[in-house]
């Protein structure tokens, strides 16, 4: 019998290894399963923490839960079924097409044995035993496999122009693992869940395009996933997956971590390049592109972690078997990270071609408290909104990029009739003007004006022409910047603009947030037949805005109401709205 | 390398393969801004201003790249002044601005109608450069040593080291520098100023006053032949016949005369427009006129008894300096004409003289340390009144004026308390002599082909200075607002000079209509100053009142080196260095400052993305440079110059997004002191201290 606890970074938060510890605990002793064992995030992390007892998936197993699946397993108790994952779950899990995450949540992330066992490294020795490097190209070509980090440029191309690339004969495979988008955390529990599929990845693409050398630029705020990589890398090659001579054949390679500062921007290639080599993370003007000088000035590859992930089960099963998966132009499957009012938030992997509401209402659920669909963010800060009416497009990168959001590395904020669209846009610009390097002229003030007029318009203070000023600094922005991250930033304001103009019309010419989101737009009123004139919002209020006598009905001075919104929540008869 | 063929701007250029947009530009005089490119360091591409638009293949749909980083292709089509271009670069620019702190100028220089460089000559004077002083003065003002004595300076009030304790002794000093060299100007052998190429075009200035001398000389030294008009005896005009000798000796005055001669310039006293010589003759003979004849018909002071014998207008008095001894003289209005008349017939032997103004002392337009020194020296002021008859005598002598007396009521437009009669309060004063100093008008007879104001001045183009007749410029105190005071009279000057210019030049035909220029201006108050140490402004030494009441020599006794140094160190040079060095006008731009030249190049609007602007303060982090991070606009070069040129490695960004700051390491042992950061920087961000 196989007992098994997540053990993700978002297992834990909620509470996992304390599970897992008593379990072990308990079980020590327990023949039939000796203890538990680790796994990664299946991708339910509103379920979390999950316990698996061989097919059977317990959720939300709190202390008192894993004493019930004790008492279970030592067949004190007939079953758990308070704990059991329903049907419907089992179900959302299944519908999912898991190819990067095909692992997660499934093996022990630290034993390469469980890897190899599930085909693992074999993709790799088929590689090199079998196959040259124009094969492996050419396989990777049929699966229309395309970079995962967002851009979507596909993968052969990148790994055929290292190879091509004359001149040197050391080259480079770079693992971009500094995810950043916030919301987005596909990566991480890819390399927590599964870190060999990453390494057997890389070391296919450095038998493609040459090189000896792999680095994984990883952030530093994904310490498990550090260590598990590490502990990946020395098993691997203690197996001699990794080293000199591998598989037999005349190929070496190895792999190192660098820990990246978590800089938003050196997620992007030259930055990315530039901090590894001990620079400050700043982007460069392309061409030369890293393919042709990268690294060192050598060629370099750098391909993010889902498309690494993906590398070994195409060479497995063939670039034909993932290209029959997804679109005419978007190939394969594509994770997502499901954030925001979405009522079942976590990881899922689905095939390219499903539409917005197949993901929203399908394996997310639908919306928390049964509110209804605004829009999704899509591509983190650099995407942008698709709204509710949009909710037929699908999932493939020309249709999104039709939309004006893109399909970016996997981030999916779902939004309900509560968020503001103008605020949205806002906390993504905070975002962005945080992240840039400072570099260019467009980014570093373009982007920062751009806040504070959206700063501006959300307290209340938006002018007539800022609509215009808005597309118009845009526009110059997108043109001006050198790097994506500048380039894209004002997609959040330009799709927000396309698509609700008239939240924006509403705040600056109104005075009025519909979202009832704007607190500085917002006015408090107690609605007299409501009240019941406890006194208690009297009391609290620290502007002393609400006058009363006991048991009338309240009012609220508009003009010293400082809008801190304390009394709604302490009202106990909902007296107290917002207009 | 390959040769290649590409297109610029519709023209077909051969390039050889591997070169950039910039580059190909450059070497074939097409103009591409950039802040951040320099030759001798790596491509960089952040300040966003060579953008030009490009079509890769010759498609139809052109896309924006940066010129610098553009490797050129066989059949590329570049444009680069389209306006999809200009708006990017504008765009660039409006954002840079909106976070760039700082004065392109400094406000004594704003607030000087000649745009005199005060900052400049002030700290040449403090490092002892008295000839790079007068050099530097003379550029903008021609007159130093007269400018320096009689000017109001409007400079000085502006000056922030009000704010500390006193504002500069700018006016002062400008004498001391002028004292100092205009003489040797002319004993070192003539031509001192040398003028540009003759350029074979004549010009007329009618008036030999501080706005027409001045005219003369800028004109002169652009390569025109000049000649100037005048219908008094000697040139110098209200300098000469206006402002009394112990204010400005006419020896000095003279000397500087003589200076302006020397370049060139034609002078021809006692030659009135209209009688001996007309406007239309002028025209005619002549490319180009300008008009400075000045205002001196005195306004008169329309009360009954104003053609009594007796009465006299103050630029009359002025000028005659009649015999008025043991006279009891009344001199009406309060400005600086009203007491170089008062103090005039002090020394002309006058037996008292009175003041009569209708508002109080704190009304009064004229200097304050005219009134004060008329007070010393024994001029009784009747404030608060106003004449309403003068009385004469049985042979229409003057034998006494009568006198209203006011009080302040309400302010009227121009925020002065307007003086209000108090009913049934009146005053008489025995006297012999009233003098009318409450303005002056223009003459007109002979410029009857010009059109006038509705004040009866001649209209003028205020940044031009041209009327309505084609060639014929009006300066001064003839034109538009009226009179005025001198140094207003030789900014125009400039500026009139500047247009003709452009007006004689057949092939400037794309010489832009002149806008004032953009410049970046700070506020400060007390509060930003308050570290600063107090030295208090060096007093100018004088004569005592009962020593020069008696005589016309001059009160002042000017500067010595040593306190002209003390005081002129005082500046707080708010002007940027960077924009200095160069030349701004309502013509155009060009200094060194790339940022402020590129701004005025480009019709800049950075006010509407107002918003968070660092202060950050100055720094010497670096050796012998003064850095103030509130002009960067990051462009690297000081950076990437210090790492890749010299070697030495010792700047570097810090911060992230719109906190990023160029910052000195903490260990300098590297540096060199080779202050090549300062010379690359663009703007006046890091500026080496001079030593």
């Amino acid at each position: 019998m196989r007992v098994t606890v997540g053990l993700g970074s978002c297992g834990i938060a909620a509470g996992a290894d304390k599970v897992f510890n008593l379990l072990n605990k308990e079980l020590e002793d327990f023949t039939p399963c000796g203890a538990s064992a680790v796994t990664g995030c299946i991708g339910m992390c509103y379920l979390e923490p999950i316990v698996n007892i061989d097919d059977d998936v317990y959720v939300k197993v709190d202390e008192e839960g894993a004493y019930e699946l004790v008492k279970l397993l030592k067949g004190q108790k007939n079953n758990a079924l308070s704990y059991k994952a329903s049907a419907q779950d089992i179900e959302l899990l299944a519908s999912q097409t898991r190819i990067a995450l095909k692992n997660c949540g499934v093996i022990n992330p630290e034993s390469i044995d469980e890897y190899v066992l599930k085909d693992g490294y074999k993709a790799a020795e088929k590689c090199l035993k079998n196959m040259n490097f124009e094969q492996v190209i050419e396989e990777i070509k049929t699966s229309g496999l395309a970079g995962r980090g967002g851009a979507g440029f596909p993968t052969w191309f990148k790994w055929n122009a290292a190879r091509n690339s004359v001149g040197s004969e050391e080259k480079y495979i770079i693992c971009n693992a500094d995810e950043g988008d916030p919301g987005a955390f596909m990566d991480r529990a890819i390399l927590e869940g599964d870190p060999h599929a990453v390494l057997e990845g890389m070391l296919i693409a450095a038998f493609a395009i040459g090189a000896n050398e792999g680095i994984i630029y990883v952030r530093a705020e994904y310490p498990l996933a550090i260590i598990r990589l590490e502990k990946a890398i020395s098993q691997a090659r203690q197996k001699g997956f990794l080293g000199k001579n591998i598989f037999g054949s005349d190929f070496n390679f190895d792999i190192r971590i660098k820990a990246g500062a978590g800089a938003f921007v050196c997620g992007e290639e030259t930055a990315l390049i530039a901090s590894l080599e001990g620079g400050r993370g700043m982007p460069r003007l392309k061409p030369p592109f890293p393919a042709q000088k990268g690294f060192k000035g050598k060629p370099t590859n750098i391909n993010n972690v889902e498309t690494f992930a993906n590398v070994p089960w195409i060479i497995r099963n063939g670039g034909e078997a993932f290209a029959a998966i997804g679109t005419e132009n978007s190939k394969g499957t594509k994770v997502f990270a499901l954030t925001g009012k979405i009522a079942k938030g976590g990881l899922v992997e689905v095939p390219m071609g499903w539409t917005i509401k197949d993901v929203v209402f399908g394996v997310g659920g639908g919306i928390q408290n049964n509110k209804s669909f605004k829009a999704v963010q899509m591509g983190g800060p650099s995407g942008g909104c698709i709204p509710a009416v949009l909710e037929n497009v699908t999932i493939d990168y020309k249709s999104l990029a039709e939309t004006g959001a893109i399909m970016g590395s996997g981030g999916m904020v779902v939004m309900d009739d509560t968020t503001c669209m103008v605020d949205m846009a806002r906390f993504f610009l905070d975002f962005t003007c945080k992240e840039s390097c400072g570099k260019c002229t467009h980014c570093r003030v373009g982007n920062r004006r751009l806040l504070e007029i959206l700063e501006r318009i959300c307290g209340g203070g938006g002018k007539d022409n800022d609509i215009e000023l808005l597309e118009e600094l845009s526009e110059e922005i997108k043109a001006g910047s050198l790097c994506a991250l500048g380039q894209t930033a004002p997609n959040p304001v330009l799709t927000t603009l396309k698509y609700f103009k008239n939240e924006y019309e509403d705040h600056i010419l109104n005075k009025k947030c519909t979202a009832h989101s704007c607190k500085p737009l917002l006015t408090y009123r107690i609605i007299p037949e409501k009240c019941t004139g406890c006194t208690l919002c009297a009391r609290k209020c620290p502007a002393n805005a609400i006058t009363g006598t006991v048991k009338t009905p309240h009012v609220i001075d508009s003009e010293k109401c400082v809008k801190c919104g304390d009394c709604v929540k302490l009202c106990k008869f909902d007296a107290i709205v917002t207009t | 390398m390959s040769e290649i063929k590409l297109t610029i701007n519709n023209k077909e250029i051969t390039a050889r393969s591997g070169q950039t947009i910039l580059e190909i530009a450059a070497l074939n005089g097409i103009e591409i801004p950039t802040l951040c490119h320099d030759e001798r360091v790596e491509i960089f591409g952040s300040c966003g201003l060579c953008t030009v638009e490009i079509n890769p293949h010759g498609g139809v749909s052109p896309r924006l790249f940066r010129a610098c980083a553009t490797v050129a292709s066989d059949g590329m089509v570049v444009n680069t002044e389209t306006e999809r271009v200009r708006r990017n670069r504008t765009n660039a620019l409006e954002l840079l601005l909106s976070e760039h702190r700082g004065d392109c100028k400094p406000p004594c220089t704003l607030a000087c109608p000649a745009e005199t460089e005060c900052q400049g000559y002030v700290n040449l004077i403090a490092e002892g450069k008295e000839k790079e002083a007068y050099d530097l003065i003379m550029e903008k003002i021609p007159l130093p040593s007269s400018i320096g004595r009689v000017c109001p300076h409007p400079c000085e009030d502006a000056c922030r080291r009000e704010l500390v304790e006193e504002p500069i002794a700018i006016a002062a000093l400008k004498q001391f520098a002028g004292d100092r060299h205009a003489a040797e100007a002319i004993s070192d052998g003539g031509n001192v100023y040398e003028p540009e190429l003759n350029t074979g075009k004549k010009i007329a200035v009618i008036g030999g006053g501080p706005g027409g001398l001045s005219a003369a000389y800028f004109l002169r030294l652009k390569g025109h032949g000049v000649t100037v008009f005048d219908s008094m005896p000697y040139m110098g005009g209200m300098l000469r016949y206006g402002i009394p000798e112990y204010r400005l000796p006419k020896e000095l005055l003279q000397k500087e005369i003589d200076v302006i001669k020397s370049t060139g310039v034609e002078m021809r006293n006692n030659t009135r427009i209209g009688s001996d010589i007309t406007l239309g003759e002028l025209r005619e003979k002549y490319d180009a006129v300008i008009v400075a004849v000045g205002a001196w018909t005195s306004s008169s002071i329309r009360c009954e008894g104003e053609d009594l014998n007796g009465v006299l207008g103050g630029i009359d008095f002025l000028r005659e300096s009649p015999d008025i001894r043991g006279k009891t003289v009344a001199v009406v209005g309060g400005g600086n004409t009203a007491m170089d008349a008062c103090r005039t017939a002090v020394r002309l032997g006058a037996d008292t003289v009175y003041n009569i103004y209708r508002r109080t002392r704190n009304e009064m337009p004229a200097e304050e340390i005219e009134i004060t020194e008329a007070e010393e020296e024994g001029v009784v002021f009747k404030n608060l009144t106003n004449p309403i008859k003068i009385i004469g005598d049985a042979q229409n002598n003057v034998k006494s004026i009568h006198l209203q007396i006011m009080e302040l009521g309400e302010p009227d437009a121009s925020g002065r308390r307007a003086p209000v009669a108090v009913h049934g309060k009146e005053e008489t004063l025995d006297v012999d002599i009233v003098i009318s100093a409450i303005g002056q008008k223009l003459n007109p007879a002979g410029f009857e082909e010009l059109n006038l104001t509705k004040w009866g001045t001649i209209a003028a183009d205020t940044l031009t200075f041209a009327t309505d007749l084609k060639g014929v410029f009006a300066i001064g105190d003839a034109v538009n607002d009226g009179a005025g005071i001198a140094v207003t009279a030789i900014g125009q000057a400039k500026k009139a000079a500047e247009a003709i210019n452009i007006y004689l030049d057949e092939k400037c035909s794309k010489c832009s209509l002149p806008r004032n220029p953009y410049l970046v201006k700070d506020e400060k108050t007390a509060e930003d100053f308050k570290g600063e140490e107090k030295y208090l402004r060096v007093k100018m030494p004088h004569r005592s009142p009962e020593e020069r009441r008696g005589d016309f020599k001059e009160i002042n006794f000017g500067f010595s080196e040593e306190q002209a140094k003390r005081e002129a160190s005082r500046c707080l040079k708010c002007g940027c260095r960077q924009a200095m060095g160069g030349d701004i006008s309502a013509f155009g731009v060009n200094t060194d400052c790339k940022l402020l030249n590129y701004a005025n190049q480009y019709d800049v609007k950075p006010d509407k993305y107002n918003g968070l602007v660092h202060k950050r303060g100055v720094n010497t982090d670096i050796p012998n440079v003064n850095q103030n991070p509130e002009k960067c606009v990051l462009c690297g070069l000081c950076i990437r110059l210090c790492e890749e040129e010299v070697g030495a490695g010792v700047l570097g960004f810090v911060g992230r997004g719109y906190d990023t700051k160029v910052k000195a390491a903490g260990d300098l042992t590297p540096c060199e002191n080779c202050g090549k950061c300062a010379e690359v920087c663009p703007t006046g961000a890091l500026v080496k201290i001079r030593n």
